[in-house]
C-alpha cells in the first residue's frame, strides 16, 4: 500500500514536471531516451522544468557562472590589449588563456582562509554567503522568453528592490573585518550607494511609464523599435548608474585597490574573497540583464527552430554579455574619479539626466495621446 | 620539497591544484629598492608577465607570493615577515637584486638584514637591478617547480680552458693588505689654513672675529667661501646666540669626527645665512673637541632649531649626549634591535667581520 503510494507520488510528480518542459529540438532525442529510464527520469524532468531551468541553467546559476569567468578574463584581455599588452595567454594558449579566470579560482579555492583576531567572525564568514540571496532572488523574476521563475506584473520593480539589497551586505562585510582600510571602504560604498540608487531607479520609472507596464512579457512585447531609440536619455542614465553601481572603473572607489586596498573586501583572502570579489561582477549580470528588457528588445531575435525554447534565452544572454563587454572596456579607457567629484556628478548631472528622461518618457505618451 | 609545494603535492585533488596555482601567482611587491623600476618593466608592455597568469597585485592577504625588491634593512625585515605572515598558504618569496643575497652594495652594513634569515626564499634574481627576464625567469623556474616537485637552478655557467698557446704563468699579484682598522697615530686636522684659496676672505674673516670676540680660540680660512672657528665646550651656546644675531640664522650640517685613539670627538657644526646678505653664500664651521668617554654637548637647538633633527640622528649613530634636546635617550632614525652606537669606530659588527682583519 505504501508502495503503491509512493508510487503514484512520483507520477503526480513526474506528470507535474514534464508538463512543463523546456523542449529542445535538438537533444530531443536523448530526452526521450532518458525519460525511460526510472528515478533518471524525474532528474530530468526536475533539471529541464522551466523554473529550476531558468534558476540553474540559464540565465541563472550556470550562465552566472560562466560571464563571471569571462568577463575577469575579458576585461584583463581588453585591459591589456589597451595597454599593448598581451594579456593572460600562456594558460591555454591555442584559445588565447580563456581559462584563465577559472585558474586563478582554483587557486583560490585551495588557498587557506585566515579569520584573524580583530573580525567579528561569525558575520565575517557569514556575510559573503548570505549576500548570494540578493543575487539569485531577482533572477527568479527576470524572464527570459518562455522560460522563467515568478511571473509578475511587478516583475522589474521587484528585481530592481532586491538588487538594491546588495550594499548593505557589502558594508555588513566592512563592519565585520574590523579594519581601518574595510571601514572606510564601507563609508564610500554607503555614499556611492545613495548617490546612484536615486538616478538609476528614476529612469526605470522612467521606462516603465513609457511603456505603461513593469511586467517584462508586456515590455518586450510592446518594443516594435528599441527602448534605446525611444528613450536615450534613460540609457544614459542607466548607464552611468551601472558603472556606479557595480563599482567599474572610473568609479571604483569604495574598492579602489591603490587607495584603500579593496575597502571592505580587505581582509578576505582564498575562496571567500573569491566569492565577495564576484559580487559586483552578478550585480552588473542582473543590471545588463535588466537593461536588455527594456532597451535591446529583451529575447526578441531570429527563431531557431532547432533549440526551441533555449533561443530566446540564449538571445537574452547574449545581448547582456555584450552589453557586459561594453561596460568593461570603461575599466580600461577611463581614470578614478574622486568621491566628492562622484558625489557631486551623481546628484548634479546624473539626477537630472534621469528627470530628464522621465520628462522624456511623458513628451512621448502626451504626444502619442495614450 | 618544502611544505609550501609538498601541500600542493597531496591528496585526491592535486593536478587541479597544482594547476590553479602554477597559472595563478599574484606577487606583491615589497619595494624598498630601484629593482622595483625592473619590476614595473616585467609587467609593463615589452614583457608583459601577465601572458603568465602572474598578476602584480598591491595587497598581502589576496595573494600567494612577495616579491622582495632590494636591500632589507632590520626596520623592513619586521615588515617582510609581518607581510609573509599576513598571506594565506601555499606562498611563495622570490627576492630580486643582489642586494637580497649577500648585502649587495650595503655588504657588511650595520643595518643589514638577509632575507633567507626572515623567510623561507624560493628563488633570487641576482642583477643590480636584474632584468624583467631575469624576474620572469624566476616565476617560469617557480612554476616548474609546483608541477614537477623539484626546485632547480635555471642557469649554470660552463667552464673552459684556454686552449692554444700557454702563456707563461706570471706570479700571482697579491692583493695589497688592507688598511688596518685603526692606525696607528693619525693626525686628524679638521681645520688646516688655506688663506691663499680665498684671498678676499682676510675681510670677513675679521668680521667674524670681532663677532666672536674672546670666545673664539682661532678663525682660520680653509678655502673659498670657508672659515673654521674653534670654540671651548663651554663658550659654545654664546657663540652660537653671537652668530644668531649676526645673521648666521640656520645650520646647514652637524657632523662628529671620532678620534678613538686620543679619547675625543670633533663636534662641527656648519651655519649658514640666509637673510644676511652679506654671508649668504660664506660657511662657517664651528669646531669644539670634547671627551669621547663621557660624551656631553651643549645642544644648539634653542639657538638653531635646524639642529634638532641632526643632533638626535648623531645622537643614534655617536650616543653623544646632546644636553637639552628632547629627543636623546631614544632611537630617532634606526631601529630598536640595531646596536648601538654604529659609527663608531671601534665598533664591531656582530657577524660576517673580515674588513681590515685583525
Amino acid at each position: 500500500m505504501a508502495e503503491s503510494a509512493l508510487f503514484v507520488l512520483v507520477e503526480k510528480i513526474l506528470e507535474t514536471l514534464t508538463s512543463n518542459m523546456v523542449s529542445i529540438p535538438l537533444i530531443d532525442p536523448l530526452i526521450k531516451m532518458l525519460m525511460k529510464i526510472p528515478a533518471v527520469n524525474v532528474i530530468v524532468a526536475f533539471v529541464l522544468w522551466k523554473p529550476i531551468f531558468h534558476v540553474l541553467i540559464l540565465p541563472g546559476l550556470l550562465g552566472l557562472t560562466l560571464v563571471l569567468l569571462f568577463m575577469i578574463y575579458f576585461e584583463r584581455k581588453i585591459t591589456a590589449r589597451v595597454q599593448w599588452r598581451v594579456g593572460p595567454k600562456e594558460v591555454s594558449r591555442r584559445t588565447g588563456g580563456v581559462i584563465q579566470a577559472l585558474a586563478d579560482g582554483m587557486r583560490y579555492l585551495f588557498q587557506e582562509v585566515i579569520v584573524h583576531r580583530d573580525a567579528h567572525g561569525f558575520y565575517f564568514l557569514q556575510f559573503p554567503l548570505i549576500s548570494f540571496l540578493p543575487v539569485l532572488l531577482p533572477l527568479l523574476f527576470i524572464p527570459a522568453g518562455s522560460v522563467w521563475g515568478i511571473r509578475s506584473v511587478y516583475a522589474i520593480p521587484i528585481a530592481l528592490a532586491l538588487i538594491s539589497l546588495i550594499p548593505v551586505f557589502i558594508i555588513g562585510m566592512g563592519w565585520a573585518s574590523n579594519n581601518k582600510f574595510a571601514f572606510i571602504g564601507s563609508v564610500r560604498e554607503a555614499f556611492m550607494y545613495f548617490a546612484y540608487e536615486i538616478p538609476l531607479l528614476i529612469a526605470f520609472l522612467a521606462m516603465i511609464l513609457l511603456y505603461q507596464t513593469a511586467d517584462p512579457f508586456e515590455i518586450v512585447e510592446r518594443q516594435s523599435i528599441p527602448g534605446i531609440l525611444l528613450n536615450p536619455l534613460a540609457f544614459l542614465a542607466i548607464f552611468i548608474s551601472i558603472l556606479i553601481a557595480t563599482s567599474r572603473l572610473p568609479f571604483d572607489i569604495p574598492e579602489a585597490d591603490q587607495e584603500v586596498a579593496f575597502g571592505p573586501y580587505v581582509e578576505y583572502s582564498g575562496i571567500v574573497f573569491g566569492l565577495v570579489m564576484s559580487l559586483p561582477y552578478e550585480k552588473l549580470y542582473l543590471l545588463s540583464l535588466l537593461s536588455v528588457i527594456l532597451f535591446f528588445g529583451g529575447w526578441k531575435g531570429p527563431e531557431i527552430p532547432l533549440l526551441g525554447d533555449l533561443a530566446p534565452v540564449l538571445w537574452i544572454f547574449i545581448k547582456a554579455v555584450i552589453f557586459m563587454c561594453v561596460v568593461a572596456l570603461a575599466r580600461s579607457i577611463y581614470a578614478r574619479y574622486r568621491l566628492d567629484q562622484t558625489l557631486k556628478m551623481s546628484w548634479s548631472v546624473l539626477i537630472t539626466l534621469s528627470f530628464a528622461s522621465l520628462l522624456l518618457s511623458a513628451g512621448w505618451l502626451a504626444w502619442l495621446g495614450l | 620539497m618544502d611544505e609550501m609545494v609538498e601541500f600542493l603535492h597531496q591528496g585526491m585533488l592535486s593536478l587541479i591544484k597544482r594547476w590553479g596555482t602554477k597559472w595563478s601567482i599574484w606577487p606583491t611587491h615589497l619595494v624598498t629598492a630601484c629593482c622595483g623600476v625592473e619590476l614595473a618593466h616585467a609587467f609593463a608592455s615589452g614583457y608583459d608577465g601577465e601572458r603568465l597568469g602572474v598578476l602584480n597585485f598591491g595587497m598581502a592577504r589576496q595573494t600567494n607570493c612577495i616579491v622582495v625588491e632590494g636591500a632589507i634593512t632590520r626596520k623592513m625585515a619586521r615588515i617582510l615577515k609581518i607581510t609573509y605572515e599576513q598571506m594565506p598558504d601555499p606562498k611563495f618569496v622570490i627576492v630580486m637584486g643582489v642586494c637580497g643575497i649577500k648585502g649587495g652594495l650595503f655588504w657588511n652594513g650595520y643595518h643589514m638584514v638577509k632575507p633567507y634569515e626572515v623567510v623561507p626564499v624560493k628563488y633570487f634574481a641576482p642583477g643590480c637591478p636584474p632584468t624583467p627576464e631575469s624576474l620572469l625567469r624566476c616565476f617560469r623556474a617557480l612554476q616548474d617547480e609546483i608541477t614537477t616537485g623539484v626546485g632547480k637552478n635555471t642557469i649554470s655557467f660552463q667552464s673552459s680552458k684556454p686552449s692554444g698557446e700557454v702563456k707563461k704563468r706570471k706570479r700571482p699579484k697579491r692583493v695589497p693588505p688592507s688598511p688596518k682598522y685603526i692606525a696607528k697615530n693619525p693626525s686628524v686636522i679638521v681645520d688646516v689654513e688655506r688663506v691663499e684659496k680665498w684671498e678676499d676672505g682676510e675681510e670677513i674673516r675679521r668680521e667674524i672675529e670681532e663677532i666672536l670676540g674672546d670666545l673664539a680660540e682661532s678663525v682660520k680660512i680653509t678655502g673659498k667661501n670657508r672659515i673654521s672657528v674653534r670654540i671651548g665646550v663651554e663658550n659654545f651656546f654664546d657663540a652660537g646666540l653671537r652668530l644668531k644675531e649676526s645673521g648666521f640664522d640656520h645650520v646647514k650640517s652637524v657632523n662628529i669626527v671620532d678620534v678613538p685613539h686620543e679619547g675625543k670627538f670633533i663636534v662641527e657644526y656648519v651655519v649658514s645665512s640666509y637673510l644676511n646678505e652679506r654671508y649668504v653664500s660664506l660657511l662657517l664651521t664651528l669646531i669644539s673637541e670634547i671627551d669621547r668617554v663621557d660624551a656631553h654637548f651643549p645642544s644648539m637647538i634653542e639657538v638653531w632649531q635646524s639642529a634638532d633633527y641632526l643632533e638626535r640622528e648623531l645622537h643614534d649613530l655617536f650616543g653623544v649626549w646632546f644636553d637639552g634636546n628632547p629627543g636623546m635617550g631614544r632611537n630617532f632614525l634606526i631601529a630598536p634591535d640595531t646596536p648601538k652606537n654604529p659609527l663608531r669606530k671601534d665598533f664591531k659588527i656582530p657577524q660576517d667581520v673580515y674588513v681590515g682583519g685583525v
